[in-house]
């Protein structure tokens, strides 16, 4: 499937900013089932300085200043991707979960060695009781790995309300769970928590649905705006993608952008501007399917 | 007397040693449970430390209280005891210095050497890999928990090469000898070492209080260390020698360890700097001086790497300079230690460096580590459970419960093993310390430096020993809790003599074009005009209360109307029409006077003005000299006592200002700080002179026999007007005097002629003169005043408020607030001196 994804983030702010520096990871990645075949970013007003970066986790990042004052920014990222479906390995021959926990720790095989970047505390992910006790019921004993995580997609699904009020880029893992609601962001965190939570490998992915479903299909929740999920990594397969906001596995109709342990890896834009007062922030997205 | 090594315990009382001078080193045991640096037996010293033993034998305790005493003034004269500022932040003392030192043989110094460098090496090889390709961590020769779950370790700094190809240059470790003598690691510094400034410090006084003996005997000198610390620094970056732009960060006077700071900056010439005095531009770092942005090309650090770049880590310390990481990045700049060096410091990592050193450098580990066990072993596993008050957490803050942190429980050690490592206590030995007035053991840890040479490491020959009473406060990180000793170690050679004190550097940002951070420069011109506010604002209050404090009835008092208008015009007392002026002086008159001085609300009282002094003095705390400091000390005591009498209150508070504002201006080179804090004083006293004599205009006719001469003591110039005219109080000369005298110090011209003067000082950037704005309006002030005609004025004439002299004051009061905007937007926030940092932050993903 072709998509053009338009993506557009607008600052104002409310006295002239002097200073702006940004971070953006708005250039999608290529995967095993998506190429990218274009991408470019128009920022206004022009920065002063810009680098283009691979960062630890293989994303392509932008960072650049503006280094002179200016009341508004506006970012706009424009992309063109080929993607398509991935086989899913079948889960009832996945690892049983146990098994998963004992190859990351043990294993000599880089790329499981690797994965364990994904297995522990980060900035936004603690490792609470409570998420494990909540999760605890879809790891029972030699369960495989794929059942399970795909358990834990169903019942965050199930047992949490979509509330975009609820939340803020801030919101903790322990407050989605208290309140038992959120956004995508957060039920991608609180999928990620239930897995390390039980010493497995889970990561955030960044990116984007199709806007206007194919007929007869509904829109999908997080459809025009920046989307997120969570991966498990299962050895000798790779990683499978999990869309706790919509309960499906992520299909040729998702567009990755950057994955990283948490929202703070690969959050699309993020800065510090020196002055500014406050900032008002509108984001626009829009995946349009190519012919 | 001293009583070396003796069981902790037992101690002599003082009355029996003092007649006793021979015996004061013979009655002493040691302890069995460790070992003593000083003696073998209780009758034998260790051969090392016999001369500096028979040297002390000769003197009496009294004389060595003596020694305390000296090394504790000289110690205070330098500014490290006395924390001029303790009742501000009520900040302890840190490392207290003792007057005896620990001492080394040339051999046991040469084994310690060659381990530190091979250590340094190692965990630079270390920091090499875990921000490179990761070898140690894909191998498993670290576990995964070490690396991936370790906050030390910064995400965002991997991939980047240092500017000067080095990876760890300036390296801290902390040993203590077990029972057996032998040294071992107990814990090592990659990101900040802190200490290296008191063990500089310790050695000037040490090498002044033993000025008979340390001259004479082959001790390793410290100087060269410090040498080679900045000659490899040149080099590594082939920086230019006369101006290679290397600044110290650190994250200001509130941090304990300010001293060694101000004085590692003074010693090697690296200006001081606060994360608000950098910028970043174009991914270079660039200093914020008043003549512009100067290019900083390698950065001295003394705050953390996790708070150096709240830019690329993601939180809310300001300590550090948004963007430093990318500037790291991309090569611009070199920063001792790089950041995300802290990651070689992680605890726990100390178990896997045998292991690492075969593998990274193909050696046996040579110094001995400190037991340290990983629980993610079955050994270590076991060692933990059977020892749980041993065990810590490998990274800590990966578990939590309820939103908190859990500590460790043996639940969580059975669940998650691999978190955890176990280390027993330590044993150090001990080492007799001088208590000011008797001698004890306490026990000892020696903290060793190296920094990165051309071809590996130098190890500083001495160091910092810490001492306490307690394994909690020697351990711990607290240097309020602990002592510190100079480390002296012999040399078999003979050692060259070379002065401390030539390192010594002049005040650093006075060798650089003399330039000063535009920071300084802002707070050195407001502490300038708050000082003058206050100044005036007492000399006001002082006038009235001398007045109304005596018996007459206030409609007695003659100069009463003249000082209310005054009163008035300085919002002291409310704006009301004249007949409520009676009914509000007798019933109201005390309160507001109390509230102008007391007030919390206002922003002009009295004690708002001082805390104002206070918060700009403590900012710059490090230009002043320490008897000037200290009359900041007692200003901010009488701040906040408050006596009966408000009248002595202002005076003592009067005396104390003029003592600072005196000893500050005086001891300050005339630079481009004192000119700053000048300017200050000289627009405010300006502009409290003209606004005081535009408001009285009108008023000051209407009873000049009695209004002249109040004006003139507000004024602060009745003597002089005395002295000068001895007649009668007119208004053409009061004028005169007031306004245009120039020999007379509080005049508004006066005032205008040291600001035209200073002006003419400021760095720019046009040769020609007069080419700034602020120059033209100090020369348009000047001229306007020096040209005004006051022979004619007098109160027979008509006085109204379009009278020409009105028109001139009042277009001479806008003249000198365009004259402050224009200092203030060329020099001080042409670039925003403080950082209103926002932090965006991203859309919520939905």
């Amino acid at each position: 499937m072709k998509y053009r994804v338009t993506h557009t983030t607008a600052y104002a702010y409310s006295i002239p900013a002097s200073l702006s520096q940004n971070e953006v990871f708005l250039t999608p990645r290529n995967t095993p089932n998506q190429n990218v075949l274009s991408s470019e970013l128009r920022i206004v007003p022009t920065p002063q300085y810009m680098h283009r970066r691979v960062d630890y986790f293989g994303n392509t990042g932008h960072l650049f200043m503006v280094q002179h004052p200016h009341e508004n920014l506006r970012i706009t990222a424009i992309s063109q991707v080929d993607t398509s479906p991935l086989p899913l390995p079948e889960k009832q021959k996945t690892l049983p979960w146990e098994q998963v926990v004992e190859r990351l720790h043990t294993s000599a095989l880089e790329q499981d060695v690797m994965a364990c970047q994904y297995c522990f505390a980060s900035p936004m992910i603690q490792l609470q009781d409570d998420v494990f006790q909540y999760a605890a019921r879809s790891f029972v004993p030699g369960v495989p790995i794929l059942e399970a995580a795909l358990d834990i997609m169903q019942r965050i699904y199930a047992d949490f309300e979509y509330d975009k009020d609820a939340s803020t880029v801030d919101t903790s893992v322990s407050e989605v769970l208290g309140h038992r609601k959120g956004v995508c962001q957060d039920f991608a965190h609180l999928g990620i928590s239930c897995l390390r939570s039980h010493g497995l490998a889970a990561r955030y992915v960044s990116g984007y649905l199709e806007t206007i479903p194919p007929q007869g299909q509904p829109k999908l929740v997080g459809a025009d705006a920046s989307h997120a999920w969570f991966a498990v990594y299962i050895p000798d397969h790779g990683w499978v993608d999990c869309d706790p906001t919509n309960n499906m596995v992520p299909n040729d109709t998702y567009v990755t952008v950057a994955w990283g342990r948490d929202y703070s890896d690969v959050a699309p834009a993020k800065g510090v501007v020196t002055g500014g007062g406050v900032h008002d922030l509108t984001v626009q997205v829009d995946v349009a399917r190519l012919l | 007397m001293p009583d070396f090594c003796m069981t902790r315990s037992k101690m002599h009382s003082k009355s029996a040693a003092s007649h006793e001078q021979a015996a004061l080193f013979s009655s002493f045991s040691v302890s069995e449970n460790s070992y003593c640096e000083s003696h073998i037996s209780s009758s034998e010293a260790r051969g090392h430390w016999q001369v500096l033993i028979n040297s002390l034998s000769c003197k009496d305790s009294d004389t060595l209280s003596r020694y305390h005493d000296r090394a504790m003034r000289m110690r205070q004269e330098d500014g490290a005891v006395i924390n001029p500022f303790d009742e501000l932040d009520k900040q302890p003392n840190s490392w207290s210095l003792d007057i005896l030192p620990v001492l080394l043989t040339s051999k046991e110094w040469e084994d310690i050497e060659l381990g530190i460098v091979q250590r340094a090496r190692l965990l630079e090889n270390l920091l090499a890999d875990v921000y490179g390709v990761q070898e140690t961590a894909k191998k498993r020769l670290l576990p995964a928990e070490m690396v991936f779950a370790n906050p030390h370790f910064l995400h965002s700094c991997h991939g980047i090469q240092p500017l000067g190809g080095r990876f760890l240059t300036f390296y801290g470790v902390d040993m203590y000898r077990d029972v057996n003598g032998t040294f071992k690691v107990f814990r090592d510094y990659t990101d900040l070492p802190t200490g290296l400034g008191y063990a500089l410090e310790n050695r000037i006084v040490l090498s002044r209080l033993f000025a008979d003996f340390y001259p004479k005997k082959n001790i390793q000198r410290l100087a060269p260390f410090f040498k080679t610390f900045h000659q490899a620094l040149i080099e590594r970056l082939s920086l230019s020698k006369n101006d290679p732009g290397i600044c110290l960060l650190t994250s200001g006077p509130g941090n304990p360890l300010y001293f060694e700071q101000v004085l590692l900056s003074r010693y090697l010439g690296y200006p001081l700097v606060e994360g608000q005095d950098l910028t970043v531009r174009d991914a270079q770092l660039f200093l914020k001086k008043l003549g512009g942005l100067e290019r900083v090309e390698a950065l001295f650090r003394h705050i953390s790497d996790r708070e150096s770049d709240s830019f690329a880590l993601h939180n809310s310390a300001d300590t550090g300079v948004a963007g430093l990481i990318q500037v790291c990045r991309e090569q611009n700049i070199e920063v001792i230690n790089p950041l995300g060096s802290g990651f070689a410091q992680s605890p726990g990592l100390a178990a896997f460096l045998p292991d690492l050193c075969r593998h990274l450098l193909g050696q046996e580990l040579k110094l001995a580590n400190h037991p340290s066990y990983w629980c993610g072993d079955k050994y270590g596993l076991e060692y933990a459970l059977a020892h749980p008050d041993h065990v810590s957490d490998l990274a800590p803050h990966q578990f939590f419960e309820e939103g908190k942190a859990v500590s460790v429980s043996g639940d969580q050690l059975s669940r998650h093993p691999r978190h955890f490592f176990a280390s027993p206590e330590i044993s150090p030995s001990t080492a007799p310390v001088w208590k000011g007035d008797s001698s004890a053991s306490q026990y000892i840890l020696y903290r060793f430096y190296a920094c990165a040479t051309a071809d590996g490491f130098a190890v500083l020959p001495g160091g910092l020993a810490l001492t306490a009473e307690s394994l909690e406060s020697l351990v711990g990180n607290n240097p309020a809790e602990q002592s510190s000793k100079d480390i002296w170690v012999f040399s078999d050679k003979v050692v060259e003599p070379v002065s401390l004190m030539q390192g010594m550097q002049t005040i650093p940002e006075f060798k650089r074009h003399s330039d000063l951070p535009s920071r300084v420069a802002d707070n050195l011109l407001w502490l300038g005009r708050y000082l003058e506010r206050a100044e005036g604002m007492i000399r006001l209050l002082r006038t009235v209360y001398r007045r109304v404090s005596g018996e007459d009835r206030f409609e007695d008092i003659p100069e009463l109307p003249f000082l209310v208008v005054l009163l008035k015009q300085k919002g002291i007392l409310p704006e009301s029409p004249e007949e409520d002026t009676n009914q509000l002086l007798s019933f109201d008159l005390f309160d507001y006077l109390y509230q102008a001085v007391r007030g919390e609300s206002g922003a002009d009282t009295i004690i708002n003005i001082l805390k104002r002094v206070l918060q700009t003095a403590w900012n710059v705390r490090n230009r002043f000299s320490l008897d000037s400091l200290k009359m900041v000390n007692m200003l901010d005591r009488l701040v906040r006592r408050e006596s009966n009498d408000p009248l002595e209150d202002l005076d003592m508070i009067m005396l104390t200002l003029s003592g600072f504002s005196g000893l500050a201006m005086e001891s300050m080179t005339r630079g481009l700080g004192w000119r700053f804090m000048d300017l200050g004083r000289r627009i405010e006293r300006a502009v409290n002179q003209v606004s005081l004599i535009h408001s009285s205009l009108t008023h000051i006719c209407i009873d000049s026999e009695t209004s002249l001469p109040t004006m003139l003591e507000v004024s602060d110039s009745l003597m002089t007007y005395r002295d000068r005219y001895r007649t009668s109080f007119q208004l053409g000369p009061v004028l005169d005097l007031l306004l245009a005298d120039e020999t007379n110090p509080k005049s508004v011209g006066f005032q205008l002629k040291q600001i035209a003067s200073h002006v003419k000082y400021l760095p720019q950037h046009n040769e020609r003169r007069f080419a700034t704005p602020e120059e033209r309006l100090a020369l348009e002030m000047l001229t306007g005043i020096r040209l005004l005609d006051l022979s004619l004025a007098s109160c027979s004439s008509d006085m109204s408020e379009e009278d020409e002299l009105s028109v001139f004051l009042q277009s001479l009061e806008e003249k000198l607030g365009l004259f402050s905007q224009h200092v203030t937007s060329h020099y001080l926030s042409r670039i925003p001196t403080t950082p209103h940092y926002g932090t965006i932050h991203g859309s919520l993903q939905v």
